[in-house]
């Protein structure tokens, strides 16, 4: 599926929000709601199916779609484990933590788990800096991490 | 807007107020380095390359984007501008390679010159440079974007000018990217000048790859001569072959821009297929010959086909529209004086009693200003390039544009309204506007008009066209074979005097207006392309024309000239099957560039240009071959020395059209229309040969279309071939059309 009429329905009320003929500032929220009904991902087909949509260009879209973390261009798990590698988090052993990630799930970042259920992303800062280290999954902010605390998060993902 | 006194450097200089000061420091020749900016595109103050010192102001500004202002103190070489220049040079070059020796721009590369008068010796970075991938963008354009300094010129010139932005940065950071969405998918028909406008290396030509260094070639201006506008070029050329065709600055003709077709069409003059030799055919066998044989040939030829007889309108001359001023010229005058009044080149025109007799009367610079403009039977991005451009540059302006077609195209402006009408349809469409213009006028209403109703969409129009203040009427080439083609042609007329527009005659390309102008037309008593190859005449004399190609009814061409008893010279610059059938002499001649002569654009600017480069083997100009003949054939009047002094001939004698008076004929026929359009990449002899055109995506477009229903009527389905053209069913086409798009593959067979 690539764009369903509830995402339609969804993607017109953002069209709305702005001036005649301004469509395409619509275009985040737009690729936000497209992404969840595909996989949590943008494919080259979802990207074009949304600059038709916003009558922009193809090449316009995925200059959005490209430049912020939040959209996924592979195929992602369930739960998109974001963990922060930026100075603090780094400080705190990060890195170390990643390596415990992969380790404990079998998969490098950037794969999905064979399950299909967990995928981990290195992102920049998510202005947590006081909890460091920390993850992300969802919108829940995991803070001041630690090896023990990772394997009670993870044997809660389902 | 005002004029004001800035002091740069310690001179005081007049300017305006709000000019961004770049521009008036490249007005006063005072050279300030920069990448990202571009006089046509407009300004992002990107790479900070263009950086100088304003008093006052304790940071150095960008020139591009700092308006100026009463009294403004600029420095552009102090010690300040310099430290900032260089700082940003130092880091512009630290993912820039160093691969100028085997960099296609070296020697022309913005980069390059700016790093040695601005930039340092060293660098502050050893870490190792960023590589990216390169993708197949075009048949045109090769990408290195690790060259790329991301000074997105290439990507505000799709949105902007291109009018489809098809470049894009992906991205961010250190991984920023310019590229396109998928493999092979720039489509403008203006692409080439993105090669033009990149700085660097990362945008360069395809065609040209590690052919030559740009100092190794003699730059000589010239004119493009593929369409009705003249685009002022430079033609490179080295060991006098031109090897490559640039842009050159014209802002009253074609700005900064050429089309790809003016681009790149030159790779067909090196094609294989030129005509190297002049040939005689002696029973039935081909010979070739010294020039001075061949010529004697002809003229035996001729005397005794023709002159024997002492009837010299028993020859005719046929020669194709892309023939220079001076050819035309001199190929009319010979038929003249020998009493023949057998001349056209009209050849593509399947009626020519029923022919477009429209002039034009608007400047192309005029374009940019009208605000309204009503198209009909155009697909003008494709046929005209530099004359869409101007109306895209209105439109962005705010013109409204109507277009009356008989299938959907892709415009790159936004359309008032396109309506999509039956080839047979759009006469009446157009004597409902005039019969709203003339009510809305109180005007009188002519009989011819007593039965027409004004429906919705033709008041709509007849509106817009009475309220603009500038506005222009468009009649294109898709009118050209209509049933109704001359009365289409009267009544645009009549609605333009009406409603005190501009007309635009784009009907027929190329140099088309130079051979009305020397009147390349038969005159009293003479016979019409048409009618001559009905006629029984004894000889011909065709210049550059390949039947298959050129003739509207190409088959009935082939087999008058091919009948026996009638004797073909044939002057061309490439072989053909066709040619070497019928002829029988094959005079070889220069083709685009490789002469001198004359192109007439759209306005009546005769704009003459030199020959860049001799024709290959012993071919010659065309206007010195019909100058020989004409002396063999002693004929008088024929004393040139060059193609000025024809030209200078020319001036002094202005043709006056004949004017038709046929009454404007209002019945609606009936039958499905077939419009037969060539692609732009294949409408003269040289954009047929030149082959990275062929692999673009215009260039490949070969394809009938037509609508279900027309379908269903004639018997098609999708996936047959018609005339052997594959067919496409869309319902993009009218009622009653079939329109066919043929490029290089498939010749005239109707």
């Amino acid at each position: 599926m690539i764009f369903s009429k509830k995402a339609k329905k969804e993607i017109d009320i953002w069209i709305d929000k702005y001036p005649e003929g301004r469509q395409s500032s619509a275009v985040m929220e737009a690729l936000k709601i497209v992404q969840a009904e595909n996989e949590n991902s943008l494919s080259t087909e979802v990207i074009a199916a949304v600059a038709d949509y916003l009558d922009m260009s193809n090449i316009e879209v995925a200059e959005v779609a490209t430049f912020y973390e939040n959209y996924n261009h592979k195929l992602v798990g369930k739960h998109t484990i974001r963990i922060c590698h930026n100075i603090s988090c780094m400080l705190n052993g990060a890195d170390d933590l990643v390596v415990y990630l992969e380790e404990k799930l079998g998969v490098k970042t950037g794969q999905v788990t064979k399950d299909g259920l967990i995928n981990v992303k290195k992102v920049e800062c998510l202005g947590a800096c006081v909890g460091s280290p920390m993850f992300q999954i969802g919108h829940k902010y995991y803070e001041n991490l630690t090896k023990k605390k990772i394997d009670k998060i993870l044997v809660e993902l389902k | 807007m005002a004029n004001i006194n800035i002091e740069i450097n310690g001179n005081v200089v007049k300017a305006k107020i709000g000019e961004m000061l770049i521009s008036v420091t490249d007005r006063e020749g005072i050279s300030v380095p920069r990448f990202c900016y571009h006089k046509k595109l407009s300004v992002v103050a990107s790479c900070r390359m263009c950086l100088v010192d304003v008093e006052g102001i304790p940071k150095p500004q960008p020139a591009c984007s700092t308006p100026i202002n009463e009294g403004m103190k600029i420095y552009t070489n102090n010690q300040k501008s310099k430290a900032s220049q260089k700082a940003v040079m130092e880091f512009l070059l630290i993912n820039h390679p160093l691969d100028c020796p085997i960099c296609d721009q070296g020697g022309e590369c913005e980069l390059q010159d700016v790093a040695m008068s601005y930039g340092s010796d060293i660098s502050h970075f050893a870490e190792g440079k960023r590589t990216v991938a390169d993708s197949d963008i075009s048949a045109l354009i090769y990408t290195d974007m690790t060259r790329c300094i991301h000074c997105t010129r290439c990507v505000r010139f799709g949105s902007e000018i291109g009018g489809i932005m098809e470049m894009g940065g992906t991205g961010r950071g250190e991984d920023l990217k310019i590229e396109t969405f998928l493999r092979e998918s720039i489509t403008s028909e203006l692409s080439g000048n993105m090669i033009d406008i990149c700085p660097v290396g990362a945008l360069t030509s395809k065609p040209f790859r590690y052919e030559l260094r740009a100092w190794q070639m003699s730059a000589i201006a010239n004119v493009a001569r593929h369409d009705l506008v003249g685009s002022n070029i430079f033609t490179q050329t080295y060991k006098t072959k031109v090897k490559r065709i640039v842009a050159k600055d014209n802002d009253s003709i074609n700005e900064t821009w050429i089309s790809d077709r003016d681009r790149f069409s030159y790779e067909g003059l090196a094609h294989e297929n030129r005509l190297l030799k002049p040939q005689i055919k002696i029973n039935g066998k081909w010979e070739e010959v010294q020039w001075d044989e061949a010529l004697e040939f002809s003229i035996r030829g001729l005397v005794n086909s023709t002159f024997n007889m002492s009837d010299g309108s028993k020859l005719g001359a046929f020669a194709s529209n892309t023939a220079t001023l001076e050819e035309f010229y001199l190929l009319q005058k010979i038929l003249r004086e020998i009493g023949s009044e057998n001349v056209d080149y009209r050849l593509n025109v399947r009626d020519l009693d029923n022919v477009i007799d429209l002039e034009s009367n608007i400047k192309l610079t005029g374009l940019d200003g009208i605000d309204y403009a009503l198209v009909v039977g155009s697909n003008l991005r494709l046929e005209q390039p530099m004359i869409n451009h101007r109306l895209r540059k209105a439109v962005l302006a705010g013109a409204s544009i109507d277009v009356i077609n008989a299938m959907a195209f892709d415009f790159n402006y936004r359309l008032n309204s396109e309506n999509i009408v039956s080839p047979n349809q759009i006469l009446l469409l157009l004597a409902e506007i005039l019969k709203s213009v003339l009510e809305s006028s109180y005007a009188e209403i002519p009989k011819y008009l007593s039965k027409v109703k004004v429906g919705d969409i033709a008041k709509c129009m007849a509106d817009d066209l009475l309220d603009a203040d500038n506005s222009v009427i468009i009649l294109g080439e898709h009118i050209i074979n209509n049933l109704q083609a001359a009365s289409i042609a009267k009544l645009i007329s009549k609605i333009a005097v009406q409603t005190n527009s501009t007309t635009l005659n784009i009907s027929a390309t190329s140099n088309s207006i130079a051979a009305a102008m020397v009147n390349f037309i038969p005159g009293q008593g003479g016979l019409n392309a048409n009618a001559m190859l009905e006629a029984d005449l004894r000889s011909y004399i065709l210049l550059d024309v390949y039947p298959q190609y050129d003739f509207h009814n190409s088959a009935q061409a082939i087999k008058t000239l091919s009948k026996e008893n009638t004797f073909v010279i044939s002057m061309n610059s490439f072989k053909d099957k066709d040619v070497t059938q019928y002829s029988d002499v094959m005079l070889p001649i220069a083709s685009f560039y490789e002469t001198s002569g004359s192109h007439v654009n759209i306005e009546g600017v005769i704009q003459s240009f030199v020959a860049a480069s001799n024709g290959p083997g012993e071919s010659k100009p065309a206007w010195k071959v019909l100058k020989v003949l004409a002396d063999l054939l002693k004929l008088p009047g024929f004393g040139y020395i060059n193609s000025a002094q024809i030209t200078n001939d020319i001036s002094n004698h202005r043709y006056k059209q004949k004017v038709d008076n046929k009454e404007i004929n209002i019945t609606i026929k009936r039958g499905v229309s077939v419009i037969w359009q060539k692609s732009p990449y294949a409408i003269d002899v040289l954009t047929r040969h030149a082959s990275a055109l062929h692999a673009t995506k215009i260039g490949l477009m070969h394809r009938a279309s037509m609508n279900k229903a027309t379908a269903i009527n004639e018997n098609i389905k999708a996936g047959d071939k018609y005339l052997g053209v594959p067919v496409v069913i869309t319902e993009s086409v009218s009622n009653n059309c079939i329109f066919v798009n043929t490029n290089q593959l498939t010749g005239s067979k109707l």
